[in-house]
Protein backbone atom coordinates (compact mmCIF):
# COMPACT_ATOMS: atom_id res chain seq x y z
CA UNK A 1 0.00 0.00 0.00
CA UNK A 2 1.46 3.55 -0.95
CA UNK A 3 0.97 6.85 0.79
CA UNK A 4 0.83 9.20 -1.67
CA UNK A 5 -0.64 13.13 -1.91
CA UNK A 6 -3.16 13.43 -4.75
CA UNK A 7 -4.33 16.56 -6.29
CA UNK A 8 -7.76 16.57 -8.06
CA UNK A 9 -7.51 17.66 -11.73
CA UNK A 10 -4.64 15.09 -11.97
CA UNK A 11 -6.40 11.82 -11.17
CA UNK A 12 -9.32 13.80 -12.04
CA UNK A 13 -13.03 11.55 -11.88
CA UNK A 14 -11.37 8.38 -10.74
CA UNK A 15 -9.78 10.19 -7.58
CA UNK A 16 -13.10 11.72 -7.34
CA UNK A 17 -14.99 8.99 -7.35
CA UNK A 18 -13.42 6.67 -5.23
CA UNK A 19 -13.54 9.46 -2.45
CA UNK A 20 -17.49 9.42 -2.59
CA UNK A 21 -17.45 5.91 -2.96
CA UNK A 22 -15.13 5.71 0.49
CA UNK A 23 -17.83 8.29 1.90
CA UNK A 24 -20.72 6.36 0.95
CA UNK A 25 -18.99 3.04 2.43
CA UNK A 26 -17.56 4.38 5.47
CA UNK A 27 -20.89 6.11 6.43
CA UNK A 28 -23.28 4.27 5.23
CA UNK A 29 -21.85 1.00 6.82
CA UNK A 30 -21.88 2.64 10.17
CA UNK A 31 -25.04 4.38 10.58
CA UNK A 32 -26.35 0.83 9.42
CA UNK A 33 -24.21 -0.71 12.47
CA UNK A 34 -25.51 2.27 14.50
CA UNK A 35 -29.37 1.60 14.20
CA UNK A 36 -28.89 -1.80 14.42
CA UNK A 37 -27.61 -1.53 17.94
CA UNK A 38 -29.72 1.85 18.79
CA UNK A 39 -32.73 0.42 18.17
CA UNK A 40 -33.02 -2.16 21.07
CA UNK A 41 -31.50 0.19 23.57
CA UNK A 42 -34.08 2.84 22.74
CA UNK A 43 -36.64 0.33 22.95
CA UNK A 44 -35.16 -1.86 26.44
CA UNK A 45 -34.76 2.57 27.47
CA UNK A 46 -38.27 3.29 26.27
CA UNK A 47 -40.15 0.35 27.46
CA UNK A 48 -38.83 -0.24 30.70
CA UNK A 49 -39.25 1.00 34.37
CA UNK A 50 -35.95 0.60 35.96
CA UNK A 51 -33.91 2.86 38.55
CA UNK A 52 -31.78 4.82 36.70
CA UNK A 53 -33.58 5.21 33.47
CA UNK A 54 -33.32 9.12 33.72
CA UNK A 55 -29.57 9.00 33.51
CA UNK A 56 -28.98 6.02 31.36
CA UNK A 57 -31.51 8.39 28.69
CA UNK A 58 -29.23 11.73 29.94
CA UNK A 59 -25.86 9.53 29.05
CA UNK A 60 -27.44 9.06 25.51
CA UNK A 61 -28.25 12.64 25.12
CA UNK A 62 -24.45 13.58 26.52
CA UNK A 63 -23.46 11.42 24.00
CA UNK A 64 -24.67 13.48 20.66
CA UNK A 65 -22.50 15.79 21.44
CA UNK A 66 -19.10 13.87 21.98
CA UNK A 67 -16.56 15.68 20.16
CA UNK A 68 -15.23 14.16 16.97
CA UNK A 69 -11.43 14.71 17.36
CA UNK A 70 -11.63 13.56 21.11
CA UNK A 71 -13.94 9.80 19.21
CA UNK A 72 -10.89 9.68 17.31
CA UNK A 73 -8.34 9.98 19.52
CA UNK A 74 -9.40 7.22 22.09
CA UNK A 75 -10.39 4.90 18.96
CA UNK A 76 -6.75 5.42 18.11
CA UNK A 77 -5.81 4.22 21.11
CA UNK A 78 -8.06 1.29 21.02
CA UNK A 79 -7.12 -0.24 17.64
CA UNK A 80 -3.27 1.22 17.62
CA UNK A 81 -0.57 -1.45 17.66
CA UNK A 82 -0.28 -1.08 21.75
CA UNK A 83 -4.06 -1.19 22.12
CA UNK A 84 -6.29 -3.89 22.91
CA UNK A 85 -7.52 -4.14 19.43
CA UNK A 86 -4.33 -3.45 18.15
CA UNK A 87 -3.59 -7.63 16.45
CA UNK A 88 -6.49 -6.87 14.61
CA UNK A 89 -4.62 -4.29 12.55
CA UNK A 90 -7.28 -2.09 12.09
CA UNK A 91 -5.04 1.45 12.04
CA UNK A 92 -5.41 3.39 8.89
CA UNK A 93 -8.08 1.68 8.03
CA UNK A 94 -11.25 2.38 6.51
CA UNK A 95 -12.39 -0.53 9.46
CA UNK A 96 -11.30 2.09 12.24
CA UNK A 97 -13.21 4.84 10.47
CA UNK A 98 -16.45 2.93 10.40
CA UNK A 99 -15.51 2.07 14.52
CA UNK A 100 -15.37 5.92 14.91
CA UNK A 101 -18.36 7.07 13.01
CA UNK A 102 -20.21 4.59 14.86
CA UNK A 103 -19.75 5.68 17.82
CA UNK A 104 -20.63 9.36 17.06
CA UNK A 105 -23.70 8.34 15.02
CA UNK A 106 -24.83 6.02 17.99
CA UNK A 107 -25.74 8.18 20.35
CA UNK A 108 -27.79 10.39 17.70
CA UNK A 109 -29.78 7.60 16.50
CA UNK A 110 -30.21 6.48 19.90
CA UNK A 111 -31.29 9.33 21.04
CA UNK A 112 -33.91 10.52 18.51
CA UNK A 113 -35.46 6.91 18.36
CA UNK A 114 -36.10 7.23 22.14
CA UNK A 115 -37.79 9.72 21.58
CA UNK A 116 -39.98 8.61 18.82
CA UNK A 117 -40.28 5.13 20.91
CA UNK A 118 -41.16 6.95 24.01
CA UNK A 119 -43.94 8.91 21.82
CA UNK A 120 -46.01 5.97 20.76
CA UNK A 121 -48.56 5.69 23.57
CA UNK A 122 -48.84 2.63 25.86
CA UNK A 123 -52.03 2.19 24.07
CA UNK A 124 -50.71 0.91 21.48
CA UNK A 125 -48.27 -1.26 22.92
CA UNK A 126 -51.72 -2.86 25.28
CA UNK A 127 -53.04 -2.67 21.85
CA UNK A 128 -50.50 -5.31 20.46
CA UNK A 129 -50.08 -7.78 23.58
CA UNK A 130 -54.13 -7.66 23.74
CA UNK A 131 -54.05 -8.81 20.39
CA UNK A 132 -52.21 -11.76 20.83
CA UNK A 133 -48.71 -10.29 20.00
CA UNK A 134 -45.29 -11.67 21.68
CA UNK A 135 -43.12 -9.59 23.30
CA UNK A 136 -40.98 -9.74 19.87
CA UNK A 137 -44.55 -8.64 18.05
CA UNK A 138 -45.41 -5.90 20.78
CA UNK A 139 -41.60 -4.28 19.98
CA UNK A 140 -42.20 -4.43 16.14
CA UNK A 141 -45.44 -2.64 16.89
CA UNK A 142 -43.99 0.01 18.12
CA UNK A 143 -41.10 0.26 15.97
CA UNK A 144 -43.66 0.96 13.21
CA UNK A 145 -45.24 3.57 14.78
CA UNK A 146 -42.15 5.03 15.35
CA UNK A 147 -40.89 4.64 11.70
CA UNK A 148 -40.79 8.47 11.15
CA UNK A 149 -38.86 9.05 13.74
CA UNK A 150 -36.75 6.37 13.38
CA UNK A 151 -36.07 7.27 9.67
CA UNK A 152 -34.89 10.87 10.84
CA UNK A 153 -32.66 9.53 13.44
CA UNK A 154 -31.06 7.40 10.99
CA UNK A 155 -30.97 10.79 8.59
CA UNK A 156 -29.53 12.35 11.40
CA UNK A 157 -27.05 9.91 12.51
CA UNK A 158 -25.83 10.09 8.39
CA UNK A 159 -25.39 13.48 8.63
CA UNK A 160 -23.38 13.39 11.77
CA UNK A 161 -21.11 10.51 10.18
CA UNK A 162 -20.60 11.88 6.55
CA UNK A 163 -19.93 15.54 7.90
CA UNK A 164 -17.04 14.02 10.70
CA UNK A 165 -13.87 15.11 9.75
CA UNK A 166 -11.76 14.82 13.11
CA UNK A 167 -11.93 11.40 13.93
CA UNK A 168 -11.34 9.96 10.74
CA UNK A 169 -8.73 12.08 9.75
CA UNK A 170 -6.77 10.82 13.28
CA UNK A 171 -7.56 7.04 12.56
CA UNK A 172 -7.76 6.77 8.87
CA UNK A 173 -4.67 8.80 8.03
CA UNK A 174 -5.99 10.70 5.12
CA UNK A 175 -4.69 7.84 2.87
CA UNK A 176 -4.68 7.25 -1.03
CA UNK A 177 -3.08 4.96 -3.48
CA UNK A 178 -0.31 5.26 -5.51
CA UNK A 179 -2.94 6.13 -8.47
CA UNK A 180 -4.49 8.61 -7.03
CA UNK A 181 -7.73 6.86 -6.20
CA UNK A 182 -8.80 7.13 -2.39
CA UNK A 183 -8.17 4.34 0.35
CA UNK A 184 -9.12 6.25 3.13
CA UNK A 185 -9.85 9.67 2.00
CA UNK A 186 -13.94 10.99 2.25
CA UNK A 187 -15.04 14.06 1.03
CA UNK A 188 -14.55 15.68 4.51
CA UNK A 189 -10.72 14.83 4.52
CA UNK A 190 -10.24 15.88 1.17
CA UNK A 191 -11.72 18.87 1.82
CA UNK A 192 -9.14 19.61 4.24
CA UNK A 193 -6.11 19.08 1.87
CA UNK A 194 -7.12 21.36 -0.96
CA UNK A 195 -8.12 23.88 1.83
CA UNK A 196 -4.58 23.22 2.67
CA UNK A 197 -2.75 23.46 -0.29
CA UNK A 198 -4.48 26.54 -1.44
CA UNK A 199 -6.75 24.62 -4.18
CA UNK A 200 -10.19 26.67 -3.25
CA UNK A 201 -11.97 25.60 -6.56
CA UNK A 202 -11.21 21.48 -5.65
CA UNK A 203 -12.40 22.08 -2.19
CA UNK A 204 -15.52 24.34 -3.37
CA UNK A 205 -16.30 21.44 -5.68
CA UNK A 206 -15.67 18.10 -3.30
CA UNK A 207 -18.28 20.31 -0.80
CA UNK A 208 -20.75 20.75 -3.27
CA UNK A 209 -20.77 16.94 -3.77
CA UNK A 210 -20.83 16.67 0.10
CA UNK A 211 -24.08 18.93 0.19
CA UNK A 212 -25.55 17.02 -3.15
CA UNK A 213 -24.49 13.47 -1.33
CA UNK A 214 -26.39 14.83 2.17
CA UNK A 215 -29.51 16.36 0.24
CA UNK A 216 -30.15 13.05 -1.94
CA UNK A 217 -29.74 11.05 1.07
CA UNK A 218 -32.31 13.28 2.89
CA UNK A 219 -34.29 13.68 0.21
CA UNK A 220 -34.63 9.83 -0.03
CA UNK A 221 -35.95 10.02 3.74
CA UNK A 222 -38.90 12.08 2.49
CA UNK A 223 -39.69 10.04 -0.01
CA UNK A 224 -39.76 6.96 2.33
CA UNK A 225 -41.57 9.09 5.20
CA UNK A 226 -44.29 10.47 2.77
CA UNK A 227 -45.09 7.01 0.81
CA UNK A 228 -45.21 5.71 4.45
CA UNK A 229 -47.65 7.97 4.92
CA UNK A 230 -49.55 8.07 1.83
CA UNK A 231 -50.11 4.01 1.91
CA UNK A 232 -53.29 3.16 3.06
CA UNK A 233 -54.98 6.66 3.24
CA UNK A 234 -56.33 6.90 -0.49
CA UNK B 1 -66.12 7.94 2.30
CA UNK B 2 -69.48 9.89 1.94
CA UNK B 3 -71.41 10.70 5.30
CA UNK B 4 -74.51 7.98 3.06
CA UNK B 5 -72.29 5.15 3.24
CA UNK B 6 -71.17 6.01 6.56
CA UNK B 7 -75.67 5.75 7.85
CA UNK B 8 -75.43 2.18 5.28
CA UNK B 9 -73.18 0.68 7.67
CA UNK B 10 -75.21 2.28 10.82
CA UNK B 11 -78.09 1.29 9.50
CA UNK B 12 -77.30 -2.29 8.57
CA UNK B 13 -75.93 -2.80 12.21
CA UNK B 14 -78.91 -0.96 13.95
CA UNK B 15 -81.00 -3.25 11.79
CA UNK B 16 -79.14 -6.61 13.13
CA UNK B 17 -78.85 -5.13 16.67
CA UNK B 18 -82.92 -4.71 16.46
CA UNK B 19 -83.07 -8.40 14.49
CA UNK B 20 -80.70 -9.70 17.28
CA UNK B 21 -83.24 -8.06 20.25
CA UNK B 22 -86.38 -9.80 18.72
CA UNK B 23 -85.00 -13.27 19.08
CA UNK B 24 -83.57 -12.23 22.48
CA UNK B 25 -87.42 -11.23 23.47
CA UNK B 26 -88.84 -14.22 21.66
CA UNK B 27 -86.67 -16.86 23.27
CA UNK B 28 -86.31 -16.72 26.96
CA UNK B 29 -82.71 -15.96 28.14
CA UNK B 30 -80.29 -18.72 28.26
CA UNK B 31 -79.53 -20.19 31.15
CA UNK B 32 -75.63 -19.89 31.63
CA UNK B 33 -76.00 -21.33 34.92
CA UNK B 34 -75.53 -25.25 33.22
CA UNK B 35 -71.98 -24.02 31.63
CA UNK B 36 -69.34 -24.15 32.58
CA UNK B 37 -67.33 -20.83 32.64
CA UNK B 38 -64.43 -19.70 30.14
CA UNK B 39 -63.04 -17.02 31.96
CA UNK B 40 -63.01 -17.13 36.37
CA UNK B 41 -61.86 -14.56 38.69
CA UNK B 42 -61.66 -15.94 42.13
CA UNK B 43 -60.90 -14.00 45.43
CA UNK B 44 -58.55 -12.36 43.43
CA UNK B 45 -56.05 -9.14 44.82
CA UNK B 46 -54.45 -6.80 43.34
CA UNK B 47 -52.63 -3.48 44.99
CA UNK B 48 -50.96 -0.46 43.18
CA UNK B 49 -47.92 -0.16 45.50
CA UNK B 50 -49.31 0.04 49.30
CA UNK B 51 -52.44 0.51 47.61
CA UNK B 52 -54.84 -2.28 47.84
CA UNK B 53 -56.94 -1.74 44.95
CA UNK B 54 -59.27 -5.32 45.37
CA UNK B 55 -59.24 -7.28 48.66
CA UNK B 56 -60.58 -10.57 46.98
CA UNK B 57 -63.06 -9.99 44.05
CA UNK B 58 -64.50 -12.88 42.18
CA UNK B 59 -66.58 -12.83 39.26
CA UNK B 60 -67.08 -15.46 36.13
CA UNK B 61 -68.22 -15.64 32.25
CA UNK B 62 -69.92 -18.65 30.46
CA UNK B 63 -69.92 -19.00 26.72
CA UNK B 64 -72.71 -17.01 25.03
CA UNK B 65 -73.44 -14.79 28.20
CA UNK B 66 -72.82 -10.79 28.73
CA UNK B 67 -71.21 -10.23 31.97
CA UNK B 68 -71.48 -6.42 33.00
CA UNK B 69 -69.09 -5.21 35.64
CA UNK B 70 -70.14 -1.93 37.01
CA UNK B 71 -69.03 0.46 39.32
CA UNK B 72 -68.10 3.92 40.04
CA UNK B 73 -64.95 5.32 39.02
CA UNK B 74 -61.84 4.26 40.25
CA UNK B 75 -63.25 1.58 41.72
CA UNK B 76 -60.42 -0.60 39.30
CA UNK B 77 -63.01 -1.99 36.61
CA UNK B 78 -60.07 -1.38 33.86
CA UNK B 79 -57.68 -3.16 36.07
CA UNK B 80 -59.78 -6.25 36.60
CA UNK B 81 -60.19 -6.35 32.93
CA UNK B 82 -56.29 -6.19 32.78
CA UNK B 83 -56.13 -8.85 35.08
CA UNK B 84 -58.57 -11.24 33.09
CA UNK B 85 -56.82 -10.02 29.91
CA UNK B 86 -53.79 -11.95 31.47
CA UNK B 87 -51.81 -8.38 31.54
CA UNK B 88 -50.56 -8.83 35.02
CA UNK B 89 -50.82 -11.59 37.39
CA UNK B 90 -53.13 -10.74 40.57
CA UNK B 91 -50.87 -10.02 43.83
CA UNK B 92 -53.07 -13.01 45.17
CA UNK B 93 -56.19 -15.39 43.76
CA UNK B 94 -56.74 -16.94 40.61
CA UNK B 95 -57.92 -16.58 37.47
CA UNK B 96 -59.00 -19.80 35.40
CA UNK B 97 -59.16 -20.46 31.77
CA UNK B 98 -61.41 -23.15 31.48
CA UNK B 99 -61.10 -24.72 35.25
CA UNK B 100 -57.09 -24.31 34.99
CA UNK B 101 -55.15 -21.61 36.52
CA UNK B 102 -53.75 -19.85 34.38
CA UNK B 103 -50.80 -18.32 35.99
CA UNK B 104 -49.42 -21.68 36.79
CA UNK B 105 -49.15 -22.72 33.57
CA UNK B 106 -45.82 -22.50 30.85
CA UNK B 107 -45.34 -19.37 28.74
CA UNK B 108 -46.47 -20.74 25.73
CA UNK B 109 -50.01 -21.93 26.99
CA UNK B 110 -50.60 -18.63 28.60
CA UNK B 111 -49.78 -16.76 24.99
CA UNK B 112 -52.17 -19.63 23.53
CA UNK B 113 -55.02 -18.63 26.45
CA UNK B 114 -54.24 -14.97 25.66
CA UNK B 115 -54.99 -15.39 21.83
CA UNK B 116 -58.30 -17.06 23.04
CA UNK B 117 -59.42 -13.42 24.69
CA UNK B 118 -60.35 -10.34 22.42
CA UNK B 119 -59.89 -7.15 24.22
CA UNK B 120 -61.37 -3.49 23.33
CA UNK B 121 -59.98 -0.38 25.08
CA UNK B 122 -61.90 2.89 26.29
CA UNK B 123 -59.82 4.57 23.30
CA UNK B 124 -59.55 2.73 19.82
CA UNK B 125 -55.57 2.66 20.29
CA UNK B 126 -55.65 1.82 16.33
CA UNK B 127 -52.15 1.52 14.34
CA UNK B 128 -51.08 4.05 11.72
CA UNK B 129 -52.03 1.98 8.50
CA UNK B 130 -55.09 1.14 6.41
CA UNK B 131 -58.33 -0.11 8.62
CA UNK B 132 -57.85 -3.58 6.96
CA UNK B 133 -54.17 -3.94 8.49
CA UNK B 134 -54.90 -2.68 11.67
CA UNK B 135 -58.02 -5.82 12.04
CA UNK B 136 -55.39 -8.27 10.43
CA UNK B 137 -52.90 -7.81 12.98
CA UNK B 138 -54.31 -10.52 15.28
CA UNK B 139 -54.10 -13.02 12.04
CA UNK B 140 -50.61 -11.56 11.40
CA UNK B 141 -49.36 -12.24 14.82
CA UNK B 142 -50.51 -15.78 14.79
CA UNK B 143 -48.70 -16.81 11.48
CA UNK B 144 -45.41 -18.42 10.87
CA UNK B 145 -43.26 -15.79 10.17
CA UNK B 146 -42.68 -16.98 7.05
CA UNK B 147 -45.63 -16.24 6.06
CA UNK B 148 -45.63 -12.66 7.64
CA UNK B 149 -42.47 -12.46 5.40
CA UNK B 150 -44.69 -13.30 2.62
CA UNK B 151 -46.93 -10.81 3.64
CA UNK B 152 -44.41 -7.80 4.14
CA UNK B 153 -43.10 -8.76 0.46
CA UNK B 154 -46.63 -8.67 -1.34
CA UNK B 155 -47.16 -5.49 0.37
CA UNK B 156 -43.63 -4.08 -1.07
CA UNK B 157 -44.85 -4.70 -4.64
CA UNK B 158 -48.56 -3.31 -3.50
CA UNK B 159 -50.11 -6.89 -3.71
CA UNK B 160 -52.25 -6.78 -0.73
CA UNK B 161 -55.91 -8.05 -0.46
CA UNK B 162 -57.76 -8.37 2.68
CA UNK B 163 -58.29 -11.90 4.63
CA UNK B 164 -61.77 -13.14 4.20
CA UNK B 165 -61.69 -13.02 8.13
CA UNK B 166 -60.72 -9.37 7.70
CA UNK B 167 -63.85 -8.34 5.45
CA UNK B 168 -66.48 -10.71 7.55
CA UNK B 169 -65.59 -8.60 10.62
CA UNK B 170 -65.70 -5.44 8.87
CA UNK B 171 -68.86 -6.17 7.63
CA UNK B 172 -69.99 -6.77 11.34
CA UNK B 173 -69.57 -3.56 12.49
CA UNK B 174 -70.35 -2.10 9.13
CA UNK B 175 -67.16 -0.41 7.72
CA UNK B 176 -65.85 -2.88 4.53
CA UNK B 177 -66.22 0.20 2.08
CA UNK B 178 -63.33 1.86 4.69
CA UNK B 179 -60.95 -1.51 4.66
CA UNK B 180 -58.67 0.99 2.51
CA UNK B 181 -58.80 3.80 4.98
CA UNK B 182 -55.78 4.80 7.21
CA UNK B 183 -57.34 3.86 10.51
CA UNK B 184 -56.02 7.16 12.27
CA UNK B 185 -58.35 9.30 9.61
CA UNK B 186 -61.73 8.02 11.10
CA UNK B 187 -64.01 9.32 13.60
CA UNK B 188 -64.08 8.11 16.89
CA UNK B 189 -67.11 6.04 16.52
CA UNK B 190 -65.90 4.17 13.44
CA UNK B 191 -62.29 4.24 15.15
CA UNK B 192 -64.24 2.17 18.04
CA UNK B 193 -65.95 0.01 15.50
CA UNK B 194 -62.80 -0.84 13.54
CA UNK B 195 -61.46 -1.60 17.01
CA UNK B 196 -64.27 -4.19 17.71
CA UNK B 197 -63.82 -5.40 14.31
CA UNK B 198 -60.15 -6.26 15.18
CA UNK B 199 -61.01 -8.04 18.48
CA UNK B 200 -63.63 -10.35 16.37
CA UNK B 201 -61.18 -11.41 13.61
CA UNK B 202 -59.12 -13.25 15.92
CA UNK B 203 -62.48 -15.32 16.76
CA UNK B 204 -61.87 -15.08 20.42
CA UNK B 205 -63.54 -17.31 22.86
CA UNK B 206 -63.90 -14.14 25.02
CA UNK B 207 -64.50 -10.20 24.42
CA UNK B 208 -63.17 -8.03 27.00
CA UNK B 209 -64.80 -4.36 26.29
CA UNK B 210 -63.70 -1.33 28.77
CA UNK B 211 -65.91 0.81 28.65
CA UNK B 212 -66.45 0.66 24.90
CA UNK B 213 -68.84 3.36 24.15
CA UNK B 214 -68.28 5.55 27.07
CA UNK B 215 -66.87 8.37 24.05
CA UNK B 216 -69.25 7.33 21.46
CA UNK B 217 -72.82 8.55 20.13
CA UNK B 218 -75.77 6.96 20.44
CA UNK B 219 -76.06 5.75 16.65
CA UNK B 220 -72.43 4.38 17.36
CA UNK B 221 -72.78 2.85 20.61
CA UNK B 222 -76.52 1.23 19.10
CA UNK B 223 -74.04 -0.44 16.45
CA UNK B 224 -71.04 -2.05 19.12
CA UNK B 225 -74.43 -3.01 21.63
CA UNK B 226 -75.40 -4.86 18.30
CA UNK B 227 -72.07 -6.44 17.58
CA UNK B 228 -71.96 -7.22 21.62
CA UNK B 229 -75.65 -9.05 21.13
CA UNK B 230 -74.21 -10.69 17.92
CA UNK B 231 -70.78 -12.41 19.50
CA UNK B 232 -73.45 -12.93 22.48
CA UNK B 233 -75.42 -15.05 20.08
CA UNK B 234 -71.84 -16.60 18.74
CA UNK B 235 -71.35 -18.16 21.89
CA UNK B 236 -68.66 -16.16 23.13
CA UNK B 237 -68.39 -15.03 26.56
CA UNK B 238 -68.07 -11.24 27.00
CA UNK B 239 -67.22 -8.82 29.98
CA UNK B 240 -68.32 -5.31 29.86
CA UNK B 241 -67.01 -2.81 32.01
CA UNK B 242 -69.17 0.53 32.08
CA UNK B 243 -70.76 2.79 34.40
CA UNK B 244 -73.77 3.05 32.40
CA UNK B 245 -76.57 1.64 34.13
CA UNK B 246 -78.89 1.44 31.26
CA UNK B 247 -76.48 0.00 28.58
CA UNK B 248 -75.48 -2.35 31.73
CA UNK B 249 -79.47 -3.27 31.88
CA UNK B 250 -79.83 -3.45 27.89
CA UNK B 251 -77.44 -5.83 27.11
CA UNK B 252 -76.18 -7.58 29.91
CA UNK B 253 -77.14 -11.51 31.35
CA UNK B 254 -76.04 -10.93 34.40
CA UNK B 255 -73.88 -7.88 36.60
CA UNK B 256 -71.73 -7.39 38.64
CA UNK B 257 -71.21 -4.79 41.02
CA UNK B 258 -67.54 -3.36 41.96
CA UNK B 259 -67.49 -1.52 45.00
CA UNK B 260 -65.14 -1.30 48.49
CA UNK B 261 -62.46 -3.28 46.76
CA UNK B 262 -64.55 -6.61 45.76
CA UNK B 263 -67.83 -7.63 43.75
CA UNK B 264 -70.35 -7.30 46.20
CA UNK B 265 -73.32 -8.70 44.06
CA UNK B 266 -73.61 -10.77 40.68
CA UNK B 267 -77.10 -11.65 39.14
CA UNK B 268 -79.75 -10.44 36.47
CA UNK B 269 -79.65 -6.94 35.62
CA UNK B 270 -83.39 -7.29 36.66
CA UNK B 271 -82.61 -8.27 40.33
CA UNK B 272 -79.20 -5.84 40.46
CA UNK B 273 -81.11 -2.90 39.52
CA UNK B 274 -84.79 -3.26 40.62
CA UNK B 275 -83.95 -5.36 43.68
CA UNK B 276 -80.58 -5.68 44.72
CA UNK B 277 -79.73 -7.63 48.02
CA UNK B 278 -77.00 -5.36 48.92
CA UNK B 279 -77.78 -2.26 50.37
CA UNK B 280 -74.67 -0.51 48.82
CA UNK B 281 -75.81 -1.78 45.37
CA UNK B 282 -79.42 -0.13 45.46
CA UNK B 283 -77.40 3.23 47.06
CA UNK B 284 -75.03 2.74 43.81
CA UNK B 285 -77.65 2.33 41.33
CA UNK B 286 -79.83 5.03 42.55
CA UNK B 287 -77.00 7.69 43.07
CA UNK B 288 -77.18 7.90 46.82
CA UNK B 289 -73.59 6.80 47.49
CA UNK B 290 -71.10 8.99 47.94
CA UNK B 291 -67.45 8.05 46.78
Amino acid sequence: MLLQSAVLPDAGWNYFLSIVAVSLYVSGTAVALSTLASLPVALAVGFGDFPGKRAVAAVINTGMGFPSVVVGLLVLLLVSNQGPLGELGLVFTPKAMILSQFVLATPVITSISLSAVESVGEDVRDAAFALGGTDADVALAVIKEARYGIVTAVLAGFGRAISEVGSILIVGGNIVYSDGTSYTRTLTTAITVEARQGRYEAGLVLGAALLALVLGVNWLGSWVRSRGRGRGSQ
Amino acid sequence: MSPPDRDDGVEQAARRREDSADSRRVAPARSTDERAPTLTADDIRYAYGDEPLFSAASLSVAPGEVLTVVGPSGAGKTTLLGLLGLFRPPDAGTVRWEGRDVWGRSDEERLAIRRRIGTVFQEPALFNESVARNVGYGLRVRSSWRDRLRDAAARAIGRTDPSDRVREALETVGLAEKADRNALSLSGGEAQRVAFARALAVEPDVLLLDEPTSNLDPRNTAVLEAVVAEAREAGLGVVVATHDMHQAERISDRVAVLLDGTVIETGPPEQVFDDPDDPRTRKFVTGELLY
